[in-house]
């Protein structure tokens, strides 16, 4: 196992190379520029946004996993399958969509004004709106996470706590969360690098962050060896965030154990209403709202004569890209998973964390990274599907890991013993024994990947054999140029695209997932 | 349940199998030979008159779509053994950045000559296809064009708080910013940038923005390139309520600034990329930047939309592109005065 | 007689998949061992689960000590009626030490308070020397121990322990049994104890419930199920009857092996069934014989012979280790008891003449 984990890591670090080999090369006015007090703080308010968003998404995706997984909850099978979907919508768009729905003089206040004579709304930008869009974006990764957990619940520990005195909310408190902390600590890892990353939804809502700095480099100067200095000290940070992860997960002992009776369904009552009020409005701002407003500018723009361009193309290369990235993502994802899960030593965790480098920075260092390499060293290969897959694997491997991970502590190793004392290989013992039982992880952690690299956009544009569109490229080719219309499609078809692979994914997981259970 | 997957399984493998079709080299390579361009200019605007390109030609065209910037990046990653054959630039600071590291082939002088001087590099390095104003975008709910002031720095006057938008991270800002500093100089630039952010103006990404929250009446004016307002008004209509003001005075307000393109010196298809060029500057071209994407053509002889001010009008007399693409100093600038983080 | 301390009348309640509990009323005294056995699917479970309140009874109450916790209409949730649960796949906190699983219901207690009666409860279970093990770490029998002394630990008016053993292997079983019937009579703690294992439920019970289809059948002190089981089920269930077809004639029974002279209240011509145990029935080769040795198994202390009678029937009977009969052997079988044999009549136990009950007292 250590040899595929390190080949892996060892790919995972072409990014950390480029980049210093470029940052050797920055000049003065980029150290200077980094060395600034405002510097400084424009890094506190990159990770204070990364922090908040951490938290609400917590909250949100905990609640609403809960809700769905434990209560008697109506409708919780259909709710369950669209509280994912906020994860497909790409950040630049899901903004750009709330700010024209949410802005002073936008859609919102537009209807408002008619109706209720309302003229200002509060304003959507800078910090909080930025908090507000980016958790919408993200408590679905927090979401898939509890829920994996909560659905595997076992009735006894719960009720032990029950007889031990506990209140049902102490109980929660004091046995259910602290389950959960190992997969919720490695999700909300997840949405806090995602925020520190994100550069299309902060520059729309007008909040300064690090990243965006990154990309003016880029942008204006075209300087690449500034932008390099600039990516490593957000390694630096995300290094930091790594640290903290690891210690609050604590070693999260295996807890195999398969359930022996579902968790019991707790009554909601009175309480139904607001449950399902919360799950209302989340999904009304998470899906509703962006999917009507993309509705609104097809409408208007098929009346003023605009006609849809060619979708068939790019749904085909978003769909072939996004499932095969899925695909090899998590075959790759699987070495380091096991590894730090099954001998967790000192290297093993090492690998894990090195895993993390190319979720560290922006896309375009990646990619510009893997144009670096792919170009001077290995051009047969520059600019074929392998080289995107390459990176979308760099990408977002961490993503798949998590999920593997915590499917994999859940696997008891006395199954996998008896397995072997039968007489199987390992790798037998994998395919007969583990394989099966892991299925929902490794499901959940293929959904995560397909959905994010449906809507990805640098590495795609920059690595993918040209004249490879996918729907991510079309609706940025077309937004940024305001022809908000010709946007509207793809976008919508990429929403539909991602719901239906996110349903039939989720299907099937729950399937196989309660099928265990007997 | 098994029918269900592997029903799943077989519709996966379609999909990547049609996927991988769409796209793997068809080994129908025309006799003409084929043209590989990176584009920073975005697919709606230029994807048709490539397309037209390819037809009239019979060379199989493959395009690259992205941000000029980062296009701009990747090929000096890709140095010697980058696969394009030109580069076409959506503003001349890609193109700089790529033609100061030696990337770029002379052109040959019967394509240069095509455009004026000053709307070529000039070593020659690159040519200017089609260009664009700057110009103040206003609200025509709430003002009316005599209530504008005779040039950008009356822009300061307390009058205007809260009413300005504006892009700094855009390129043509920052081209237009970098004019100022040449036909102002550094100090009355500075007091520009520090006067206007006294004004406290709302900050967008893009122009697109800036055009739509003028439409929106969330601000007054914005500082924008003119065509933008075009797209608008051929979606939204002609209620919408906005409308471009050409400054006309020769100063930095009424910048031009250019899209250009220039050969790879590495290209393996000189002559395919010289006469995509040269189509570009052709009449055919030309007016398709015209009548489709509101530009101003640059080769004498074509028309422009007819409420557009003529090119000659406009235009900062004495700046060059080549000034324009300087921007370090200008970036210098627009951060120690705050305007950029 | 003194009020139990735990009492359930008529509970009802039925699932979809899992057993019903159908009519159960049972009570337990203070300080008593109430082994709660039947097959798998008879309730017991179900049962437990309503006492200590994990479900609502569809009709019927509990009570403890006066105190009424559950009916259709009230219901006290489970952490506040002070009972503790010994489940059994012991739920342990996985994410907590050994201490602090067993500290885990002492929260609201000062802090040397709770240390010295951990402390004290690992000593009890003999587990001082684990406290910083994490449960993964545990053998099965560890920690079986564990959730004995995080139950205990909270000192809970009652305890009830659900099929606590049954992971364990033999001599694991037997051991702790032993253990913890000591354990808790020690402490002088009320408990209601479920399994499946009737030979178990002799051991650790004072009383016996047994349970069928959601019904007990019989509650009583073990030596009175054992002789005088109120129905084949019961009998059957104790073990090695067998069930012996007879008439009502008017010096007693009429039965293959011979009469039994045993007076019932039944008209005579009345067909019976007669539970004979095995250790009931005597075989002599002297006289007629009625039966065939069918098999012969040694166990040491005593030989298991199975011997079928002309009539096909087959007897298991239980004789002395040096009573050795070859199989094949033809043998006169007869009833050799002792005592009354319990007698049935269209499945319910008839009452016998009390002159012949054998010094057992009830309470």
């Amino acid at each position: 196992m250590y040899l595929p984990a390190a080949l892996v890591a060892l790919a995972m670090s072409l990014p950390l190379l480029y980049l210093v080999v470029r940052a050797s090369a920055a000049g003065r006015s980029a150290w200077n520029w980094l060395l600034r007090a405002q510097t400084l703080q424009i890094m506190g308010q990159s990770v204070g946004l990364a922090l908040a968003v951490m938290l609400a998404a917590l909250i949100l995706g905990v609640l609403l996993a809960w809700l769905v997984s434990r209560t008697d909850l109506p409708g919780r099978s259909i709710w369950s399958a669209l509280l994912p979907l906020p994860l497909v919508i790409p950040s630049y768009v899901g903004a750009y969509l709330f700010v024209s729905f949410f802005a002073p003089r936008g859609l919102l206040q537009n209807l408002l004004e008619g109706w209720l004579g309302i003229e200002r709304l509060p304003s959507v930008y800078g910090f909080w709106g930025a908090w507000l869009v980016l958790t919408l974006m993200t408590y679905p990764y927090i979401f898939l996470a509890a829920r994996a957990v909560f659905s595997r619940g076992d009735r006894s520990q719960e009720e032990a706590a029950r007889s031990l005195g506990c209140s049902p909310l102490e109980t929660f408190w004091r046995v259910t969360l602290p389950q959960l902390r190992p997969a919720l600590a490695a999700s909300s890892l997840l949405v806090g690098l995602y925020v520190l990353r994100d550069f299309g939804a902060v520059s729309i809502l007008r909040f300064t962050t690090f990243t965006r700095a990154i990309y003016l480099q880029y942008q204006s100067s075209i300087d690449r060896s500034a932008a390099a200095l600039l990516s490593l000290v957000l390694i630096l940070v995300t290094v930091g965030f790594l640290i903290a992860e690891q210690r609050i997960r604590r070693s999260a002992a295996e807890n195999p154990h398969t359930a022996v009776h579902p968790a019991e369904v707790i009554r909601l009552g009175g309480w139904q209403v607001a449950a399902l009020g919360v799950v209302f409005l989340i999904l009304l701002f998470g899906l509703i709202f962006p999917t009507g407003v993309l509705f609104y500018w097809l409408i208007r723009g098929l009346l003023a004569g605009e006609r849809i361009a060619n979708w068939l193309g790019p749904l085909l290369g978003s769909v072939s890209s996004a499932g095969l990235a899925a695909m090899v993502t998590v075959v790759f994802a699987f070495p380091v998973s096991v590894l730090s899960v099954r001998r967790s030593n000192w290297l093993s965790q090492i690998l894990e964390r090195w895993s993390y480098i190319g979720y560290a920075v922006p896309g375009i260092v990646v990619a510009l990274a893997l144009v670096f390499f792919g170009a001077n060293f290995v051009p047969g290969l520059y600019q074929t599907l392998f080289m995107l897959l390459f990176a979308y694997v760099i990408l977002f491997l961490p993503q798949a890991m998590g999920s593997i991970q915590s499917s994999l502590r859940m696997v008891q190793r006395s199954l996998e013993e008896a397995a072997a004392s039968l007489g199987e290989n390992p790798l037998r013992v994998f395919q007969r024994v583990t394989l099966p039982l892991i299925t929902p992880g490794v499901a959940s952690a293929a959904a995560v990947v397909f959905l994010t690299t449906m809507k990805e956009l640098p590495a795609t544009l920059l690595l993918a054999p040209t004249g490879f569109s996918t729907l991510a490229t079309q609706v940025w080719g077309a937004v940024s140029e305001a022809y908000f219309a010709r946007a509207a499609a793809p976008a919508l078809i990429l929403i539909l695209a991602s719901s239906i692979s996110m349903f039939l994914i989720n299907h099937h997981a729950t399937l196989s997932g309660s099928s265990q259970r007997q | 349940m098994i029918k269900t997957r592997y029903w799943l399984t077989l519709l996966l493998l379609a999909a990547i199998l049609a996927g991988c079709a769409s796209f793997s080299a068809s080994s129908q390579a025309q006799d003409a030979g084929r043209l590989v361009i990176y584009s920073g200019r975005s697919e709606s605007l230029v994807a048709p008159i490539i397309e037209q390109f390819s037809q009239a030609s019979g060379i199989k065209v493959e395009v690259r779509y992205g941000n000029t910037s980062e296009l701009a990046a990747t090929l000096l990653e890709e140095g010697k053994n980058s696969p394009a054959d030109v580069f076409y630039a959506q503003d001349p600071g890609g193109l700089g950045a790529v033609a100061n590291a030696g990337l770029l082939a002379e052109l040959p002088n019967e394509t240069l000559d095509k455009v004026e001087s000053r709307f070529r590099s000039a070593q020659g390095l690159w040519v200017g296809i089609s260009g664009r104003a700057r110009v103040v975008v206003y609200n025509t709910q709430l003002l009316k064009a005599e209530d504008l002031p005779a040039d950008l720095f009356g822009f300061t006057e307390p009058r205007w708080k809260g009413k300005i938008g504006w892009a700094p991270t855009n390129a043509s800002f920052q081209a237009m910013v970098t004019a100022m500093r040449q036909m102002w100089g550094e100090e009355k630039t500075r007091q520009w940038l520090v006067g206007i952010l006294a004004n406290q103006p709302v900050v967008y990404d893009g122009n697109t923005a800036v055009v739509a929250a003028v439409g929106s009446g969330e601000i007054e004016v914005g500082f924008v390139n003119h065509y933008y307002l075009y797209r608008f008004l051929r979606e939204q209509g002609n209620s919408f309520p906005a409308r471009n003001h050409f400054m006309n005075n020769g100063g930095p307000d009424s910048l031009v600034m250019v899209s250009g393109i220039g050969r790879l010196a590495t290209s393996k298809n000189e002559e395919n990329a010289l006469k995509f060029i040269n189509f570009l500057l052709s009449p055919v071209a030309q007016q398709y930047f015209a009548g489709q994407t509101y530009e101003y053509p640059l080769v004498a002889g074509v028309q422009t939309e007819a409420d557009l001010p003529p090119l000659e009008s406009l235009n900062s007399a004495g700046i060059t592109v080549d000034q324009l693409a300087d921007l370090e100093g200008t970036l210098n600038l627009l951060r120690e005065t705050g305007v950029l983080p | 007689m003194k009020e139990p301390l735990i009492k359930c009348d008529h509970l009802k309640k039925a699932y979809h998949t899992q057993p019903a509990v159908e009519d159960v009323s049972l009570h337990v005294y203070e300080g008593e061992i109430l082994a709660v056995v039947g097959p798998s699917g008879c309730g017991k479970t179900t049962t437990l689960r309503l006492i200590a309140g994990f479900e609502r009874p569809e009709r019927g109450e509990i009570w403890m000590q006066g105190r009424l916790l559950s009916s259709p209409d009230i219901f006290v949730p489970p952490e506040k009626r002070r009972i503790g649960v010994v489940f059994q796949d012991y739920a342990l906190f996985p994410h907590l030490t050994v201490f602090e699983n067993v500290a885990f219901g002492l929260r609201k207690q000062p802090h040397p308070q709770v240390n010295r009666q951990v402390n004290q409860m690992l000593e009890l279970v003999g587990l001082n020397h684990l406290g910083k093990r994490m449960p993964h770490e545990l053998s099965g029998g560890e920690r079986q121990r564990v959730a004995l002394a995080r139950a205990l630990a909270p000192r809970p008016q009652v305890l009830l322990l659900d099929e606590p053993f049954s992971s364990l292997d033999l001599d694991l079983r037997l051991k702790l049994r032993e253990e913890v019937r000591t354990l808790l009579k020690g402490m002088g703690l009320t408990a209601l104890f479920v399994t499946h294992d009737q030979e178990e439920a002799l051991y650790m019970g004072d009383r016996l419930a047994i349970m069928n289809e959601g019904v007990v059948q019989q509650l009583d002190q073990p030596e009175v199920i054992f002789s005088q089981p109120i129905n084949p089920f019961v009998a059957e269930f104790m073990g090695s009857a067998n069930f012996l077809p007879g008439r009502v004639v008017e010096q007693g029974i009429e039965t293959e092996i011979g009469l039994i002279p045993q007076q019932v209240s039944l008209p005579a011509g009345s067909e019976v069934e007669l539970a004979v145990r095995a250790d009931d029935i005597g075989f002599d080769l002297k006289g007629p014989a009625n039966g065939v040795i069918l098999s012969r198994v040694f166990k040491g202390v005593m030989n298991v012979y199975k011997v079928r009678l002309h009539s096909g029937m087959v007897l298991e009977a239980f004789q002395p280790h040096y009573r050795l009969f070859a199989e094949g052997q033809p043998v006169r079988v007869f009833a050799d008891a002792g005592h009354e044999l319990a007698c049935f009549h269209n499945g319910a136990a008839v009452k016998g003449d009390e002159r012949h009950l054998d010094g057992v007292t009830k309470d």
